[in-house]
């Protein structure tokens, strides 16, 4: 059974002066002499897009992650897939996952559509007799035809979020990662994403979505939260959340220069 | 940082085992650069034989060597050196050039540097044509020491993993190290004895050739080529480096394999 359990979790991003940086890690470790405590060459800056939140994901969950952008929406979804190791907390992820941010993992924009298929579900942990037996529907579903035969740099943005989408759902997730990207997609295509994603969570899993479109949300999840500031600032049904969520930017719009705290209050009054 | 052994174990074996892929993205590498092009990756082989044709009929006659001795010793140089400087220098972007699923998925990183091993691997296996046509040309003799270049080339892959996934780690980081390794190897190039004999040095400069760890794989590698086992102490070096090379790889990657993702 998958699951899905963040506890505190806290992610940090360093922010590494490019131009400097082999000479001050250099100074750092070899500078005992030269050093001075506070003095901004000696500064680590860090930005902190997650701050200690916790969420727990359990079979038949469908959330949707709503916030502005720089809320940590896309930070939040990449812990989810184990790809950053939060600096503080813990992480549980059971259950295979499968993400799909801005185009499917390990695709490279010279290979063909087909050579995509085989290398991005390799990466996702499936055999070439699994990925052989998969790419009819894959094709069915992606609705690409000729075009599979061609490099992906030819695809416009909708077609590559086919193709990705595609991919990414061919392998039975049990844990299944969703970005933005699902919005490059016309009406049509969302629509056939909605039931495709219903059937899969019918069968296993968990949904996690991010987007700034409540509508698509409402559409596709089942619970929703609300981030800002990298904190869990409304969380509920999906109702909830897109009331929260439309509060929230009346009060951003109302007041630009608030800080997070403050806009969260004059949100919930 | 806490090391976390097991992680870094875990990937390590995860990542070597898993051959379909990174055979698969070594050899799509290469599809993909020489996509459009008539010849492919024999491209690297005609310009290394051209290389090795011109330089091979000049020095053998500026330095009064026969060309069927030196020619032979040159090929069989310049191929093992060409295999171990790239897995080097493409080994230092290894992570780096794939920022894009790094950031994406979790997986075995050492996927990525297999991978880049293999993608050489298979460049020298288009090379060896060159080294074909030369030995034919130089009688170069088939000895059963001539087998010894399979052990060579398994020690060669080994240490390629580690010193890719280490490299590729601290270029992660330190974006200034793939620069510096660059310059280095071409330094390298004429230091270690491709172009010379090791016994042309002289007895005062001989620690090039004795503790240079570059020339011993070179050697165990070019000796089979040329139908001679390697010396002894060649192969202890490699093994002592092999073993030394993976124990610094797995502290350091036990340490900040997590990190990776954040530097990228």
């Amino acid at each position: 059974m998958a699951s899905l359990v963040l506890e505190n979790v806290t992610v940090d991003f360093p922010i590494y002066d490019s131009q400097k940086s082999f000479r001050s890690a250099l100074r750092r470790t070899t500078g005992g002499l030269i050093r001075r405590e506070g003095s901004p060459g000696h500064q680590r800056v860090t930005v902190r897009a997650l701050d200690n939140l916790s969420l727990t994901l359990k079979h038949g969950d469908r959330i949707g992650l709503l916030g502005h952008n720089g809320a940590g929406k896309s930070t939040l979804l990449r812990v989810c897939a184990g790809v950053y190791d939060p600096t503080g907390g813990r992480v549980t992820i059971e259950g295979k996952v499968s993400p799909l941010f801005n185009t499917a993992p390990g695709l490279d924009m010279d290979d063909t559509g087909y050579e995509n298929i085989l290398t991005c579900g390799l990466f996702l942990g499936m055999t070439r007799e699994e990925i052989a037996a998969k790419t009819p529907d894959m094709e069915q579903f992606s609705e690409l035809g000729e075009y599979l035969s061609l490099p992906v740099r030819t695809y416009s943005s909708g077609m590559l979020t086919r193709l990705g989408f595609s991919i990414a759902t061919a392998i039975d997730p049990e844990i299944l990662i969703l970005d933005e990207g699902l919005g490059a997609g016309d009406a049509r295509f969302a629509e056939r994403a909605k039931r495709r994603v219903d059937s899969l969570v019918a069968r296993a899993s968990i949904m996690v979505l991010a987007s700034h479109s409540d509508a698509l949300i409402q559409a596709m999840c089942n619970r929703a939260i609300l981030l800002h500031g990298g904190r869990i600032a409304a969380s509920g049904s999906v109702e909830e959340v897109a009331e929260a969520y439309r509060k929230l930017n009346q009060a951003t719009d109302a007041n630009p220069a608030l800080s997070a705290g403050q806009l969260l209050q004059s949100s919930r009054a | 940082m806490t090391p976390q052994y097991g992680v870094a174990i875990a990937d390590i074996l995860a990542g070597v085992l898993d051959w379909r892929m990174w055979e698969r993205l070594g050899s799509q590498e290469v599809r993909r650069r020489y996509r459009r092009t008539a010849l492919g990756p024999f491209w690297t082989s005609l310009s290394l034989g051209v290389f090795i044709f011109t330089l091979g009929i000049l020095w053998s006659q500026l330095w009064k060597q026969d060309p069927k001795v030196y020619l032979p010793f040159l090929c069989s140089g310049m191929l093992a050196w060409s295999l171990i400087a790239t897995i080097i220098t493409e080994g230092c972007s290894a992570f780096s050039g794939s920022a894009g699923v790094i950031t994406q998925l979790r997986f075995p990183y050492t996927i990525l540097s297999c991978s880049v091993v293999w993608r050489n691997f298979i460049t020298l296996f288009h090379n060896v044509i060159i080294f074909v046509l030369v030995a034919l040309y130089a009688d170069v003799p088939v000895t059963w020491s001539s087998l010894l270049v399979f052990p060579a080339l398994g020690l060669i892959f080994i240490n390629g993993v580690w010193v890719v996934t280490l490299l590729a780690l601290f270029c992660s980081r330190f974006r200034d190290i793939q620069q510096i390794i660059a310059s280095l190897l071409q330094v390298s190039m004429f230091v270690t004895p491709i172009f010379w004999a090791p016994k042309q040095l002289g007895e005062r400069l001989a620690v090039f050739v004795d503790y240079n760890i570059l020339f011993h794989f070179v050697d165990i590698l070019r000796s089979p080529m040329l139908g001679q086992a390697p010396a002894a102490w060649s192969w202890g070096i490699v093994i002592a480096g092999t073993i030394v090379g993976w124990m610094v790889t797995i502290a350091m990657f036990s340490r900040f394999r997590r990190r990776i993702a954040y530097w990228l």
